[in-house]
């Protein structure tokens, strides 16, 4: 095992983690500081069970100002959430509710 | 048949008057019944921003109603608001399927929760000031070592 990523389950992939390991952290035995807070799903956290397309607070944090659908490597939101979430996203489009596209 | 529920959101220019609204709302009402079916709430929202222009209009009156009816029902509503040059734009969504599953989940989870209480020899319910108290984040196993550990 590597890094401790195998188990980074329902996590994002290795990005922004910086350098690989060095030759010399072996030496110094030292535990490398960096903690990433694991992702947990929004939904399923919280327990919502209805993502409904009206209700434009819970859906506005996953839409960035680019108006795109935030990705589930970032928000990880599981996938049954995500594909709600997305559906809804899709609705509140419709009704001008959420935009298409930003200026 | 057994009846489908459906939600009818219709987007109204800015300058409507309440009683074009009221017009309209009386005309999806003909419709309904005449096709056996029931209007079972109405809510207007009022006017508000869109994200986007739709035909030079940068804001709109929203009303969204919910239908208990058939099928056929919808798709002749769905017709004639599509024929209406009132109506900028309008949605209909069912329903009823979605809620029926969001109830039987949200049943499940109370129920296993209760099973579980009841195994550990609590009572059923939660009790107040029971558990973790809000607004504090939890520490600890919850982080992920990330590092190497040697």
């Amino acid at each position: 095992m590597a890094f401790g990523q195998g188990r980074s389950g329902g996590g994002g992939g290795g990005r922004g983690r910086g350098g690989d390991k060095k030759p010399g952290d072996k030496e110094k035995g030292q535990r490398r500081t960096l903690f990433r807070r694991r992702k947990v799903c929004k939904f399923c956290a919280d327990k919502i069970d209805d993502i409904n397309y009206k209700d434009m607070k819970l859906l506005m944090p996953f839409v960035p100002e680019r108006a795109k659908i935030l990705p589930r490597r970032i928000s990880g939101t599981c996938a049954l959430h995500q594909r709600k979430l997305r559906t809804a996203i899709m609705r509140a489009r419709q009704l001008a509710l959420i935009p298409y596209t930003a200026e | 048949m057994s009846d489908r529920q459906y939600e009818l959101v219709y987007i109204l220019p800015p300058d409507t008057t309440e009683q074009q609204v009221a017009e309209l709302h009386s005309q999806v009402e003909a419709v309904v019944s005449r096709m056996h079916g029931q209007i079972a709430t109405t809510e207007n929202w009022g006017r508000k921003r869109l994200a986007y222009e739709i035909g030079h209009n940068k804001e709109g009156v929203y009303v969204l109603q919910v239908i208990n009816g058939s099928g056929e029902l919808m798709k002749e509503l769905d017709r004639r608001l599509k024929v209406m040059d009132m109506v900028i734009r309008h949605m209909i969504v069912r329903v009823d399927e979605e809620k029926k599953v969001v109830e039987r989940t949200q049943t499940k989870r109370r129920t296993e929760s209760e099973r579980r209480r009841v195994k550990r020899g609590l009572p059923p319910q939660r009790q107040p000031g029971e558990g973790r108290p809000a607004g504090e984040p939890d520490e600890g196993d919850d982080d992920r070592f990330d590092g190497v550990e040697v």
